[in-house]
């Protein structure tokens, strides 16, 4: 690796029903709130890396070329990567290469969805009936979850209620629930049991951009924030069905993890680093990504949870923003778990900043949770861990 | 052995926001007006979002251009589909409208390719049925063109719709045909692995941990008993070609020798506080004239089982305790 790799500008829409502007003009809302965070202009960036998820779900078939005038792309190049929900995290993977190559100085990288100019889940079932969405899908594995753990029941209900209170110190956040708590998300209509409509996350739309620079751009950028350096990052894929696949805890996942915490030097997650923003649509995938991502022992998951461990002021808070639960533009989403985790090194989260943030880790997967993609950025460029 | 052809349309409207630019544009279309943008000192319509040349976020200020313009290229549309504006033959031409620097693409009623030409005047005519879309009008050349008298719609236009259509024919790949077959013929047919002595169903004609090609020799019939694993109880949600409406269980069901669940099996007949991971079932098949593969297509991710399983029933064994589920359980 000729450069390390730094974010220096973030941008993010308001995520919700959005009849405001085009597709267009959704991801250059983002693209120029990062662009001033930066303190830079479209005319310092080299490339741009366009992530979102499958075409299909707008209909606007390769959007990378019709979105190039609203970019500021044409005449530079322009990457687009597609890997299903983990998309944004990938993508923002992709844009941390080009500079760590030495290839770029400086490089733009958006992700978005516009869920309501279709339907995701017509896209999903191809157009056909029965459908069972994400949720349905999911739920079995959850289930098993469950039946693995021994987790009581209330554990889903208490991350649906977490994310929700942190997504109200967020003003970006989809979903604003005043009055949830274990007792509405209970009783909230079932869905896809065990899940309840309250533990299923929004259709949003929106979109997410970073900058991100060299060394030297650094220096270049007038940001009023520090960046956040990324020190490590991986990537993994299994296949979603193949004779003894364990769709609980994926081999991918653990996999990613693992590559994930050997390039940071990272030799105890849960103490080495701050926070992180995780993808958990469905409320069970936090206790079930804290322990395929080995921040855990198998089975303890749903006990950090319980113990509030995962709160904000916990000892490894997670969904500081309110996570995927509070706002899911799909394309975006993963790039803002980056991006989310960027904030928290950066001190530039708000109200829902940890105190002393400095390692922080962001995760996404997608299809059938065999697709993963992860970062961990720090305030330091080259931090050591005991 | 039928190669089994299959062919599917998918079908949905997609809806556009139209936002602070186009929006504008297409309600003045409804309302018998064309409208372009200022963009340096260049008027271009259709109105753009953001300046071709620099980028930059174009103020909304619009220009009222047209109704007549001038054809600066065209092309002869000899066989219209169903998809065109047109049933008879027509021009798609590039046409810039009087006041604009930058042509609109659209479609020219013209008699034959012999009555439209570069450098032709034509003018735009507005249909009566107008929606706020670029399908709201059409042009014809300037002797033809009628005086119209437009009655202004009353909301500002947000969003279109478009609705897609696309028929897809393919053939079902040999193994996945012979797991159709089977269906058919009231059967589970799955393939072994040489190399690792795994099952799975349907094969796909390789195994993908082993890395060995399968062929019809590695086919095997597997039971139709087996157990579920894993349930959740799908409330249906509503969206386009959804036809259920009724809560259901969706298991995960292991058949005895294979390696691989079945997923998304629809169990019917068993109330959902009865069901249970590790429930014995047995699948009893349609009659045979009754069996439905049709919605089973290449899909290497989720195959389902078609329409050709009548219901799972319990078949009375103890049920399998949760220590003795599938490895990976």
């Amino acid at each position: 690796m000729a450069e390390r790799c730094a974010v220096v500008g973030l941008g993010q829409t308001k995520y919700d029903r959005c009849l405001r502007v085009t597709m267009d003009g959704l991801v250059r809302e983002a693209a120029l709130k990062a662009l001033d965070d930066a303190g830079l202009t479209f005319a310092d960036i080299d490339a741009i890396v366009l992530g979102k998820a499958p075409d299909a779900l707008e209909g606007v078939m390769m959007p990378e070329l019709s979105l190039c005038d609203a970019l500021n792309a044409v005449g530079k190049p322009i990457h687009r990567v597609h890997t299903a929900g983990s998309v944004g995290a990938s993508t923002a993977i992709s844009a941390v290469t080009l500079i760590e190559s030495g290839m770029y100085n400086t490089v733009l990288t958006v992700a978005y969805e516009k869920q309501s100019d279709g339907d995701f889940m017509w896209a999903l079932s191809g157009g056909k009936s029965g459908g069972q969405g994400a949720g349905g899908s999911f739920a079995p594995w959850i289930r098993n979850y469950i039946a693995r753990s021994g987790a009581p029941e209330h554990i889903g209900w208490k991350v649906a209620v977490k994310d929700r209170l942190n997504a109200l110190k967020n003003p970006l956040a989809h979903l604003h629930m005043e009055d949830i708590n274990l007792e509405s998300v209970k009783e909230s209509p079932m869905l896809w049991e065990p899940l309840t409509f309250y533990e299923a996350c929004p259709s949003s739309d929106g979109a997410a951009a970073m900058v991100m620079t060299n060394k030297a751009g650094v220096k270049r950028s007038s940001s009023k924030a520090p960046p956040a350096w990324v020190i490590a990052h991986a990537k993994r894929t299994e296949l979603a069905v193949y004779p003894g696949r364990d769709p609980v805890k994926p081999l991918a996942g653990v996999d990613c993890a693992k590559e994930l915490y050997k390039k940071a030097g990272i030799t105890d997650p849960r103490k080495q680093i701050d926070c992180a923003e995780l993808y958990v649509p469905f409320s069970w995938f936090e206790p079930m990504w804290l322990e395929t991502h080995l921040i855990c022992e198998e089975g303890d998951g749903w006990k950090m949870v319980d113990e509030g461990a995962t709160e904000i002021g916990g000892d490894f808070p997670v969904c500081m923003s309110g996570g995927v639960l509070s706002s899911n533009p799909i394309g975006a989403s993963g790039m803002v778990r980056c991006l989310e985790a960027a904030n928290q090194v950066r001190g530039t989260a708000g109200d829902y900043q940890v105190d002393g943030a400095k390692v922080a880790m962001g995760q996404a997967y997608g299809g059938a949770s065999n697709y993963f993609a992860m970062w961990i950025v720090s305030s330091d460029p080259d931090p050591t861990f005991n | 052995m039928s190669e089994f052809p299959i062919s599917f349309t998918l079908e949905y409207p997609y809806e556009r926001t139209l936002g602070p630019v186009i929006g504008p544009f297409f309600t003045a279309l409804r309302d018998g007006r064309v409208l372009g943008i200022n963009c340096g000192n260049r008027v271009i319509c259709p109105p753009v979002e953001y300046d071709p040349d620099t980028g930059a976020t174009l103020e909304p200020d619009f220009v009222e251009v047209g109704p007549a313009g001038t054809v600066e290229n065209w092309t002869w549309i000899a066989e219209p589909t169903s998809k065109h504006p047109f049933q008879e033959p027509f021009a798609f031409a590039q046409i810039k409208l009087d006041g604009a620097d930058t042509a609109i693409t659209h479609a020219v009623k013209a008699a034959g390719p012999d009555a439209i030409s570069t450098g032709m005047r034509v003018k735009i005519q507005f249909c009566d049925e107008r929606v706020g879309a670029i399908t709201d009008v059409y042009f014809v050349p300037e002797a033809d063109a009628q005086e119209q008298t437009i009655t202004p719609g009353e909301k500002e236009v947000r969003k279109t719709i478009h609705k897609i259509s696309l028929v897809y024919k393919e053939k079902l790949y040999p193994s996945r045909a012979r797991y159709v077959q089977g269906l058919l013929d009231g059967k589970f047919i799955g393939q072994r692995s040489p190399k690792t002595g795994k099952v799975s169903i349907p094969g796909k004609g390789y195994d993908s941990i082993g890395r060995v090609t399968l062929s019809e020799a590695d086919d095997v019939e597997l039971s139709a008993t087996g157990t579920a694993v894993s349930y959740t109880v799908i409330t249906p949600i509503q969206y386009q070609g959804q036809t259920k409406t009724e809560p259901y269980i969706s298991a995960m069901i292991f058949l005895d020798g294979s390696d691989q669940p079945l997923i998304a099996q629809e169990v019917h007949g068993i109330p959902a506080d009865e069901f249970r991971a590790g429930i014995r079932l047995r699948a009893k098949f349609k009659a045979a004239g009754e069996r439905n593969i049709d919605d089973i297509c290449n899909s290497w991710m989720f195959c389902s089982t078609g329409d050709v399983i009548e219901r799972w029933e319990p078949t009375g064994e103890p049920d399998v305790p949760f220590e003795d589920f599938p490895e990976f359980i």
